[in-house]
């Protein structure tokens, strides 16, 4: 079918600009490998996860920076968990953000914490939306007979 | 010792020997947890995961409550051995940076104890030097660096593979050469009790030779 020769493509195009422009990495492609007829559908159940635990740190790195006196060891914890977390899902540009954080932390610089928070945001958000469109175009291919390239 | 003609069998075989490696995963967080089952379990092994060391101590029998009461119990019955009802754990992974008992704790907890014989492998995000060093030091087997692959695991588990004992369910039989070549493993043990194991392909067919099996050799 055309069509599903068309997704497939799209698919495999879309991955390689998200390595492209960084905001996958190789991680990414070692999620995709664990996913196998017995686990089909691990990618997004390792991703689901993520997004979840995000939105909670998210949360916590807010709450945390907004007190009047900053307890900088507890931002951290909560920015190592999220560094690890993006690094374990192949979140590049994510992980790379909180790595900068971290710094800021260890300088327990207000501004610069304040800034990594708006910056993490919004890379999550970013990779969010790519990977959210990354499984609607798998499950385009799947409902319409296809399966998915192999990685 | 017998000779194994295919690597079909092999693989078999060392999925075989694998089911029985129990691996112990210690990490407090849940997706770490996940990917550590899911390439433990591609690599054939069996799996439990806890997401801290104080879990892990519980399940491992060794919290001091835990140490008491088997004391206790074998000043009842002196012919009890203390290993009953403990759970066989083949390797622990263990995260380092973790809330309360570090992984580092973790390990010097093992190592300082009736289990101090199960290999411990610490992983961790960050590639510190000294924090390796100290770990080394303490008894870990390695230090792996985070996200962990699933060849860092592979060859992880390699050497473990060998050590196993030999499973009652493993077929020794070999099969007829069919002259196409093929590769035979050489297994021997030399004089410091090392299983050498070496590959060679040969390319027309072989006499079937018979050596006296050795005990408590590892087969693949």
């Amino acid at each position: 079918m055309d069509s599903v020769v068309q997704l497939q493509k799209q698919l495999v195009d879309y991955i390689a600009s998200l390595f492209h422009e960084g905001f996958l990495d190789e991680q990414f492609n070692q999620l995709q490998q664990l996913q196998d007829e017995s686990n089909p559908d691990f990618v997004v159940e390792v991703v689901s996860l993520f997004f979840e635990d995000s939105e909670r740190l998210l949360n916590e790195l807010a709450k945390a920076l907004e007190q009047k006196t900053i307890d900088f060891r507890k931002v951290d914890a909560h920015v190592h968990q999220f560094k690890g977390s993006s690094s374990s899902i192949g979140a590049h540009r994510v992980q790379k953000v909180c790595i900068a954080f971290r710094n800021y932390c260890e300088e327990q610089n207000v501004e610069g914490c304040l800034k990594c928070l708006q910056q993490v945001k919004h890379e999550y958000s970013l990779v969010r939306n790519k990977l959210e469109t990354l499984f609607q175009l798998e499950k385009q291919i799947i409902a319409a007979g296809g399966s998915l390239p192999a990685t | 010792m017998e000779y194994l003609h295919s690597d079909i069998a092999d693989h078999t075989q060392q999925r075989e020997k694998l089911q029985h490696f129990h691996v112990l995963a210690v990490d407090d967080s849940l997706i770490e947890r996940k990917l550590l089952e899911r390439l433990l379990r591609e690599s054939s092994c069996k799996v439990t995961c806890v997401d801290s060391g104080d879990k892990a101590l519980e399940y491992l029998g060794l919290l001091d409550s835990q140490e008491i009461d088997r004391s206790t119990a074998s000043s009842f019955c002196p012919q009890s051995s203390t290993q009953e009802g403990l759970k066989t754990v083949n390797l622990i992974m263990t995260d380092y940076s973790m809330p309360g008992m570090s992984g580092y704790d973790l390990l010097k907890r093992v190592k300082g104890s009736s289990r101090k014989d199960i290999p411990v492998v610490v992983m961790s995000s960050e590639n510190v030097p000294s924090r390796i060093s100290m770990c080394m030091e303490e008894g870990a087997e390695e230090f792996l660096l985070k996200p962990v692959q699933l060849s860092d695991l592979k060859k992880q588990l390699q050497p473990h593979l060998l050590k196993l004992p030999v499973h009652p369910k493993i077929d020794m039989t070999t099969s007829n050469d069919n002259g196409n070549g093929s590769m035979i493993i050489d297994i021997t043990m030399n004089n410091n009790q090392n299983v050498v194991v070496s590959k060679r392909k040969t390319m027309t067919p072989e006499p079937l030779e018979r050596r006296p099996q050795m005990k408590g050799l590892a087969v693949i």
